[in-house]
């Protein structure tokens, strides 16, 4: 039960003056991911065949390992931001902002894993 | 936390609908399926089923409630005031879709029975009447009307190209009947943060207005990850706007004004 105001309620705080780089952010690294998936598809269905050390050795290769760690940073940052928009939209309260510490961490640890994962095979060879 | 089960009483009660069968005699009988709820009653929603001779009824959805209500049953609770779609009142949701009761042709809703609900996701506050406090709140917060600082001329109006008047045109149609906001995801789920299309439409009403010296200010109050970001272009607004409003795009289009003066 309150009995503050309709208007007050929904002024509530004001605004948090956010959401813009949000919302560019979310487009840009979408635009960018299209042509590295692309990419991605295009060259490992040229490779003969897809086994561990022709893999190893495809993500040395080159540029590889550059567009390999690009494509894991972007997607990482692209689906933590999707991820943050569909937690805020369905859940409230301090679950919503222990499920958002949670997919912040989960989203770090998947892009730190994949660019070490890329720069082993490429100094050290196959793990 | 999310919320998966529905309230008591928000589950229809499925063994408590009443039946009105149509007079005898009747030619050509449709029935109307009916939510029927009184919050204050203790008992849970139910449907009840009323059978019209068409013959003896007018050709809009509210001509048929009318009748019920006048006719068969004057326990029914509806809005309406005047009956040509331009008040806004008589928004209900009619076989699934949001729209005003006054300008729906029981024709036009294909064969079977025609089910009525009220505007989904409000608080009802009997049948098919729903509280539209926030949602008129919501519209009052975008401050819906002309902000200036250079005086008006003293001998005339403030003038406007006709270019200039034709932007806010359209958006200026929107009759306030909440058949968008209702119909929106994003506002069912954060009905008291996020503004929704229709407040979110008069605000860009204003902001396209080129007599408005407030652009920034409006702009700054929407800048929010709630107010204004929560809607991801489902479109179900523009889909249900029975004035063939597209408050989707007019939101897109606040979002680009935001990320422009950014760079
Ligand atoms: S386009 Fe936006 S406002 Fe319209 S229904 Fe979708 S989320 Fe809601
Ligand atoms: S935009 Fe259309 S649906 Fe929404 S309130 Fe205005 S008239 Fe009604
Ligand atoms: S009664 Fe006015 S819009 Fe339907």
């Amino acid at each position: 039960m309150t009995l503050r105001s309709p208007l007050g309620r929904v002024l509530n705080h004001g605004a948090a003056h956010g959401g813009v780089s949000h919302w560019i952010v979310e487009r840009v690294t979408a635009l960018a991911l299209a042509p590295l998936a692309i990419w991605l598809l295009v060259t490992l269905l040229a490779l003969p065949v897809l086994d561990h050390a022709t893999l190893s050795i495809w993500v040395a290769t080159g540029w590889n390992p550059v567009w390999l760690a690009l494509l894991v940073l972007l997607a990482s940052w692209h689906s933590w931001l999707g991820v943050q928009m569909v937690v805020e939209d369905y859940v409230h309260g301090l679950t919503k902002t222990l499920t958002l510490l949670v997919s912040t961490c989960v989203h770090a640890l998947l892009a730190l894993s994949g660019v070490y994962a890329i720069l082993h095979i490429v100094f050290a060879g196959t793990a | 936390m999310v919320q998966l089960a529905l309230p008591p009483n928000a589950r229809i009660d499925k063994s408590a609908g009443k039946h009105y069968p149509a007079p005898s005699g009747a030619r050509r009988v449709r029935t109307f399926r009916i939510y029927r709820f009184d919050p204050a009653s203790g008992q849970r929603p139910r449907i009840d089923r009323y059978d019209l001779d068409m013959e003896q009824c007018g050709p809009m959805v509210l001509d048929a409630l009318l009748k019920i209500k006048n006719e068969v049953d004057a326990t029914l609770s509806l809005r309406r005031s005047c009956r040509e779609g331009i008040c806004g009142s008589c928004a209900m949701n009619i076989n699934g879709v949001n729209t005003l009761a006054c300008t729906r042709a029981c024709e036009d809703l294909g064969g079977g029975d025609v089910s009525i609900y009220p505007l989904p996701h409000m608080p009802v506050v009997k049948d098919l009447v729903t509280d539209l406090t926030t949602f008129y709140a919501q519209y009052a917060a975008i401050k819906p009307w002309l902000q200036t600082r250079t005086p008006a001329p003293p001998d005339r109006e403030r003038l406007q190209s006709k270019h200039e008047q034709q932007r806010i045109d359209r958006p200026s149609a929107c009759i306030l009947c909440a058949c968008c906001s209702t119909s929106c995801p994003s506002y069912w789920w954060n009905s008291e943060r996020y503004l929704g299309p229709a407040a979110l439409l008069a605000a860009y009403r204003w902001i396209v207005d080129s007599r408005d010296e407030a652009l920034g200010e409006r702009l700054d109050a929407l800048e929010d990850p709630f107010r204004l970001y929560r809607c991801h272009t489902i479109m179900n607004c523009a889909e249900a706007c029975p004035k063939d409003l597209n408050p989707a795009r007019a939101i897109g289009a606040i979002k680009q004004m935001l990320a422009d003066r950014q760079h």
